[in-house]
């Protein structure tokens, strides 16, 4: 190109053109395609995360195999209590409908250690309208039964009180509860 | 008014035989078709799942028009740590993190506070605190999660747009986008937010934002049993929470001062908690 009065000019205009056309075709293929839809990021990455799949269920899914827990969890004080709490996860029990592993079972202290969670009378924070509390091993002192007991050797997990009521009802007892 | 188009004429209808033919075949159709759909599960996602947020699942989401609202009840929390068992199962977070957690609060008759959260509360609360020689004049639990502040200060210092407050009123994370570089974590007035340790990326409690889209409520709401964790529709007038906010009840927040104005309220919280 020979060189005229205001080539230089030109070149500064040409030099923006192309330095705007490059920007805005970076801008274009780096930007992701829904990045600013709402805001200041990816609309996509909402719908990635409403997508996770869940693990925990409900006490419905559990109860539509376990009917017959599901009676006596049903009809108890615990019934509140969320089976997947105590047992683990549903999706590590069930996938596509179908049993593929089995939930630990908790057996000896550590059914102690589960139920003292909620029920321990040593931690003073908890409020006591909301919660029953007992000491140990005074509880068992009191009721007279061995200090190896376990919990759920009177209470039943699910209904607490099902077989103490039962009991109380066979032998007569009335007392204030 | 005779309409002969309307009289049953079955003696001078040839069709007569074939339409009960055709009838017949309809009717075993349907009960095979009928039969099959309950051997058969049609593709539905969540087969046994009951919808917790009501009205969530009929209509299409609209992402600008829904309100949520968590509301922690302070006095009815008794520290059995459900919450943060089921947040750490539905998740898989690794040890050491924690997307929620609950703390024990006691306070002494000279306006001292002590605080401790043994492994945020994923093992209960099974030992009172003997370190202390004061004598205690109040004591509770404070579960503690994502805030979902409306001025989310962590989306304000992301440099790269991975961290946002969704129209719906989530504060969420971009897992693909985030960098890592844990601006967010020190700008949390909550912290709330870690760094996961395998991704690399931020990572909080998104109140279950998985779930709420499916009509379920949070994890930790679901799994507790006395209902402390309590979460709702405010489209719904009749939900637990909108009740709670119409109501003369106090309610605060954590941290008011810091101007980020969060969505999670508290119900019975002493002044004393941070």
């Amino acid at each position: 190109m020979k060189s005229t009065y205001n080539s230089h000019v030109k070149r500064i205009i040409l030099g923006i053109i192309v330095v705007a056309i490059c920007g805005y075709g970076a801008k274009r293929v780096l930007t992701p395609a829904t990045f600013g839809k709402y805001g200041h990021y990816r609309a996509d990455a909402i719908e990635e995360e409403a997508g996770l799949d869940i693990r925990h269920y409900t006490n419905t899914s559990c109860f539509s195999c376990h009917a017959w827990e599901a009676q006596t969890h049903l009809e108890g004080k615990h019934q509140s209590i969320s089976c997947e709490f105590c047992h683990g996860a549903y999706a590590d029990h069930v996938r596509e409908d179908k049993k593929f592993a089995a939930l630990p079972v908790k057996r000896d202290q550590e059914i102690v250690t589960l139920c003292m969670r909620c029920h321990n009378s040593a931690i003073t924070a908890r409020p006591h309208d909301v919660i029953k509390t007992v000491v140990l091993p005074g509880h068992l002192e009191e009721q007279k039964v061995k200090p190896t007991h376990t919990c759920n050797q009177c209470h039943h997990q699910h209904a607490p009180l099902k077989y103490i009521n039962r009991a109380k009802a066979m032998v007569g007892i009335k007392e204030a509860s | 008014m005779d309409r002969p188009h309307l009289k049953p004429d079955f003696a001078v209808n040839p069709c007569f035989s074939k339409d009960r033919r055709r009838f017949i075949r309809k009717v075993l159709d349907g009960t095979i078709a009928g039969s099959l759909l309950l051997v058969i599960p049609a593709g539905a996602e969540l087969p046994v799942i009951p919808e917790q947020i009501k009205g969530l699942r009929d209509k299409a989401y609209d992402i600008q028009k829904q309100q949520f609202a968590f509301i922690v009840d302070i006095t009815r929390c008794i520290g059995c740590g459900s919450c943060c068992v089921a947040d750490k199962r539905e998740y898989n977070v690794p040890d050491g993190n924690y997307r929620t957690w609950v703390e024990r609060y006691l306070k002494d008759y000279e306006d001292n506070v002590y605080v401790d959260s043994p492994n945020g509360g994923l093992d209960g609360y099974q030992e009172p605190r003997d370190d202390l020689d004061v004598k205690i004049r109040d004591t509770f639990f404070v579960p503690k999660l994502c805030n979902m502040c409306q001025e989310p200060s962590c989306v304000q210092v992301c440099p790269v747009g991975a961290t946002f407050k969704t129209p719906d009123g989530f504060v969420l994370v971009d897992h693909k986008r985030c960098v890592g570089c844990a601006y967010c974590i020190q700008a949390c007035p909550y912290s709330v937010r870690f760094l996961h340790p395998e991704s690399k990326t931020a990572d909080k409690c998104t109140w279950c934002y998985h779930r709420v889209r499916r009509g379920l409520l949070p994890a930790c709401v679901d799994v507790c049993p006395t209902g402390a964790r309590k979460f709702g529709d405010l489209n719904d007038a009749e939900s637990e929470v909108a009740q709670i906010l119409k109501g003369p009840g106090v309610l605060t927040v954590l941290k008011k001062e810091m101007g980020n104005w969060p969505a999670l309220y508290y119900k019975g919280l002493r002044r004393e908690v941070v």
